[in-house]
């Protein structure tokens, strides 16, 4: 699988060594300029007391820092935040290998075929769409939600109008927007199985499990991190199907981080707080993804 | 014998399952957008009915939903087309190259790729206006390229990795150069992965609503999904409007995944960096 | 010689311009706007059926006057921030402004907006027919701040009763309730859960609906309010508040549990779904009630007097003249404005479906046959009205945003009404007290009487 580069890189002449750069450099270029220079930008506008319109701003020091972090809205917002992350990450995963591995199966040809279409529709479809259709679906007098569970017998749920069921609506939305992306991922990965590995082994053991854990696994591990990066970011900066869901109500049981910042930069203008806040988030979602990093890249199929 | 059929009865079960879960939203949205707003609220609700193309006729004669779906078009075509210029370049250097940095760089692509968007939405406004770029395409364009650009060289790196090292080094004897190698022989044989990252990158780039919303503002610069959502605040939501042109949004998208789908086994691999 | 000769031409030109001026007559819209011609103006507008109408007249002032009009519509809950935006990086997007009745203390402290009387003291701009007097006092003084004038009334409404005739009939009911009192026993005789039939619902969706719809509601009839500006201090848990609130729990255990989470458009729904007999909504409501399946079983009526004192709902919006935008463009964006709001146009605006603050055309007889809740509406603005229904702060957004996370709580998880208001009656004076907006609050019913007098005159 891993394949070594054409020469190593001591005792190359200096164009060779070069010669990456030359490559790398115009995203690297492009990148700073678009990422990193607004975000020193909003690093700097957090060190001000600074609502729009609303006087002139003056230096503030970390005293955002000190409220966005002694705050509970942020902290609350936060946690809830990480709170949908561990309860859709696994879920997510799990389902997501569950048809990744139906994907894989020599059984009904033009039913996997059909099925690997579909998996690209949710994520096709407008997140604050979603959210709308959301809306839509599970409202407590005209949904069909409430219509279909109620053929089964069980009574009309007030999905949106609950704190924990309001939260619990924006958790099934989030399973059926990304589980198929990640199925997806996961469905490329198992692909770079080789399949001679696979069939010797399979003549070693009928288990599935220490097959699953010894052989495939291993091959998985990029695709499974990368579903666990891919994830994180998608649930950290989710905003649009959030947002339309709710607008982080009831009270505000669905006020995630992204909800919070955005408020708290234009609704309530006070830019140097949610700079703040966007800063912290960032250091979260970025030590976050560094763990993923370190925890599944060890360099296992060195 | 049987307990075959009775394994494949149980994966066909599971993937109707999934398919049907998969689906319903997406024919609920259809099937709303030809209804109209006393069908739609109709307990239970009608599984026939007489359909109304009121909602796309409404949505089409004075929402501007086709210039939107134009300027979507052209800044999601632009911002995918500058991000394989400067993303596939990357990821064929970072998948050939060893070098000092090269692990700090790939991390720096992962890191734009978390990037919360609020973090950059307000100095990049501040900085497109002074530049008098604001309404103008070219502002999503640039914006996009934080994550369209990450996305590319993460799906590129592992395609690159898979094309055989012997098959450019007889080309270097034949004293082709790097580049020139990159070009002629490399990207083609990625062919597969490239069409999956510039799916699924411009996927992203069209259903963006945050960066769109402050930076293209006016009726006539906006994007598509701003449109659905511009409804919202009216006082009384027309349902069928709203998701007819939800439809003709993610209608184009869509057809994309589909178009691409055979490749996304080959193409959706996404591989460590070491 | 030719020095007197000059004299002599200059002086001749001012009398001329003086004799145009000061002649009604004189005065057109065409030559008015001729310095103008070709100008583009950029016009803020929502995507609500006023500016519908609005834009659907544009073309005429376009092709009267040549300057160019181009509009961006946004949904309620983005307008503030696109402007705001706009005004802070001195973009000059937009010369036509939108001001919500909340908005003109923050818009005009921070120097944004130019004040009317410098366009109506310019005889070369001010249409004679202007008639400031036409519009209902309440308005003109909601959008003074600091004594001066800013805007000009446009998509004005109040809070209205609409309720299904025939529901109430067939409960035994003549007419529609005129107390919240009356409303609740109305309420009781009419709900019936099992069948999912409500008598009343209360749009309460956690946004600014919660503020100034489901919260607001309950403050005023009562004798609450929120604030006292003169003694800098939160009043949302007075005696009279709480009671207010406390009134709405009893309402609220007569409606689906789902109901913190409905914005206007599900309510509007359950009306016409029949599963609910009365709402309380604005009068801009009227039009999408009336198209309905049910539309001629709708009553309108004025909402229902509280224990202490008759005080409906009170929304709207005003135009304004951006302060950062060349003298050419704020000149054409006057007449603009002028243009749309005038006693004139107000006709053919209430046909397309807008709703207009001119006594005038509100009251027209033949405009109000075909337009009942014009009724109702009027005499709201005339006596039931409350212009600071929402507080006028400079940090109005974040103070709402209190009320609303609190609002909705309370009307959510059956809170303890008292000790709850108590709590955020806290985070408001917390809020009010560290960011300096008790310097920065409008208080515009002081101003209603020198708009009245004026109108008396």
């Amino acid at each position: 699988m891993s394949q070594t580069p054409i020469k190593p890189e001591y005792k190359q002449p200096w164009r060779e060594r070069l010669a990456p750069w030359f490559f790398v450099s115009p995203s690297l270029v492009l990148l700073l300029a678009i990422g990193l220079f607004p975000v020193i930008y909003t690093g700097y506008y957090s060190t001000f007391n600074w609502t729009m319109g609303f006087g002139t701003p003056s230096f503030a020091g970390f005293g955002n820092y000190v409220q966005a972090l002694t705050s509970s809205d942020f902290g609350w917002s936060v946690l809830r935040t990480l709170i949908l992350l561990a309860i859709t990450l696994p879920i997510e995963l799990v389902l997501g290998l569950v048809i990744a591995f139906a994907l894989d199966s020599a059984h009904n040809v033009w039913l996997r075929r059909a099925l690997q279409v579909c998996l690209v529709i949710p994520i096709a479809i407008t997140p604050a769409v979603i959210g709308l259709l959301a809306q839509l679906m599970f409202n407590q007098q005209f949904g069909i939600i409430n219509y279909l569970i109620g053929l089964i017998g069980i009574a009309p749920v007030d999905w949106l109008g609950g704190s924990v069921s309001a939260f619990a609506t924006v958790v099934a939305v989030h399973i059926w927007e990304w589980t198929p992306f990640v199925a997806l991922v996961l469905s490329a990965s198992l692909s770079t199985v080789p399949t001679d590995i696979e069939e010797a082994v399979m003549l070693e053991t009928d288990r599935w499990w220490p097959r699953f854990k010894s052989v495939i696994l291993p091959y998985m591990w990029p695709g499974i991190t990368a579903a666990l990066v891919f994830q994180t970011a998608f649930t950290i900066k989710s905003f649009g199907m959030i947002y339309s869901i709710a607008q982080g109500g009831p009270g505000t049981s669905t006020m995630f981080a992204m909800l919070q910042i955005e408020r708290t930069a234009f609704r309530g203008f006070n830019i140097g707080l949610a700079s703040a806040e966007s800063i912290l988030m960032l250091i979260m979602s970025i030590v976050l993804a560094r763990i993923y990093i370190r925890l599944f890249y060890t360099d296992k199929d060195d | 014998m049987t307990r075959d059929l009775v394994a494949r009865i149980g994966h066909a079960v599971l993937i109707l399952i999934v398919l049907v879960v998969i689906l319903f939203p997406l024919y609920w949205m259809v099937a709303a957008s030809f209804k109209s707003a006393d069908q739609l609220f109709r307990v239970p609700p009608p599984w026939l009915w007489s359909p109304t193309v009121a909602g796309y006729v409404d949505a089409l004669a004075n929402s501007g939903i086709l210039r939107a779906l134009g300027n979507s078009a052209l800044v999601v075509g632009c911002a995918v087309l500058l991000g394989l210029m400067v993303g596939a370049p990357a990821a064929y250097g970072i998948a050939r190259y060893q070098f000092r940095g090269r692990k700090e760089v790939w991390f720096w692509y992962v890191t734009n790729w978390m990037l919360v968007p609020v973090v950059i939405l307000l100095p990049f406004y501040m900085t497109a206006v002074k530049l008098h770029l604001i309404n103008n395409p070219i502002v999503l364009i640039l914006v996009y390229q934080v994550f369209v650009v990450p996305l590319i060289i993460w799906l590129l790196v592992d395609q690159f990795r898979s094309v055989p090292v012997a098959l450019e080094e007889a080309a270097q004897l034949d004293g082709l150069n790097r580049f020139t190698i990159f070009l002629r022989i490399a990207l083609p044989l990625v062919k597969p992965g490239i069409a999956v990252a510039a799916i699924l990158s411009g996927i992203f780039a069209w259903n963006d609503l945050l960066y769109a919303f402050v930076l293209t503002p006016s009726d006539s610069a906006r994007t598509a999904p701003t449109i659905a959502m511009a409804y919202l605040g009216g006082y009384s939501v027309p349902w069928t409007k709203v998701m007819a042109s939800s439809t003709m949004i993610c209608a184009p998208v869509i057809i994309g995944g589909i178009i691409v789908h055979k490749y996304i086994a080959r193409g959706l691999t996404l591989g460590a960096v070491k | 010689m030719r020095k007197n000769h000059r004299r002599l031409a200059i002086a001749g030109t001012a009398l001329l311009g003086l004799m145009f001026s000061g002649s009604s007559l004189a005065w057109n819209l065409k030559e008015a706007a001729q310095p103008y011609k070709g100008v583009t103006i950029n016009v803020v507008g929502l995507e609500r059926p006023s500016y519908k109408a609005a834009q659907a007249l544009t073309p005429e002032f376009e092709k009267e006057t040549g300057i160019h009009v181009n509009w961006t519509t946004f949904p309620y809950e983005s307008t503030l921030k696109a402007e705001t935006l706009n005004f802070v990086s001195q973009s000059g997007q937009y010369d036509v402004v939108l001001s919500d009745v909340v908005w003109p203390v923050t818009f005009v402290d921070a120097g944004w907006v130019v004040p009317m009387k410098h366009f109506t003291d310019n005889p070369k701009l001010a249409d004679p027919a202007l008639d400031l007097k036409d519009f209902f006092p309440v308005w003109l003084a909601s959008f003074t701040v600091n004594d001066k004038l800013y805007g000009l009334p446009f998509d004005s409404y109040a809070g209205l009763l609409f309720y299904n005739k025939k529901m109430l009939a067939d409960a035994g009911f003549d007419g529609p309730p005129k107390t919240w009192d009356e409303l609740y026993n109305y309420d009781k005789k009419l709900t019936n859960k099992d069948k999912g039939v409500y008598g009343y619902v209360l749009q309460s969706a956690h946004n600014e609906t919660q503020t100034a719809d489901a919260f607001a509601r309950f403050l005023w009839p009562w004798g609450g309010r929120f604030l006292d500006i003169g003694q800098k201090k939160v009043m949302v848990d007075s005696p009279d508040s709480v009671a207010g609130i406390q009134f709405r729990r009893k309402l609220v255990k007569l409606m689906p549990s789902g109901i913190v989470s409905d914005d206007h458009p599900q309510v509007i729904q359950m009306l016409i779904q029949k599963k609910a007999a009365m709402v309380t909504e604005w009068s801009s409501f009227y039009t999408t009630l009336k198209q309905s399946p049910i539309g001629d079983d709708i009553g309108v009526a004025v909402e229902p007097k509280g224990p202490k004192k008759a005080a409906s709902a009170f929304g709207g919006f005003a135009y304004m003249v951006s302060a950062q935008i060349p003298e050419k463009k704020q000149n054409a964006s006057y007449l603009f404005i002028q243009w749309l709001t005038s006693k004139e146009m107000a006709k053919p605006l209430i046909e397309k479906g807008a709703v207009v603050a001119r006594r005038s055309a509100d009251t027209d007889p033949s405009i109000q046959a075909d337009n009942p809740y014009l009724k109702p509406m009027v005499a709201t603005w005339e006596h039931s009205t409350v212009p600071d229904w929402r507080p006028q702060l400079q940090c109005y957004p974040q103070f709402s945003n209190i009320v609303s996370d609190w609002g909705s709580r309370i009307e959510q998880k059956r809170l303890p009404v008292k000790s709850s208001l108590h709590d955020m009656a806290d985070a408001l004076q917390k809020y009010m007290d560290s960011s300096d907006c008790w310097a920065h609050a409008n208080q515009p019913e002081k101003y209603i009487s020198k708009y009245e007098s004026k109108s008396a005159q």
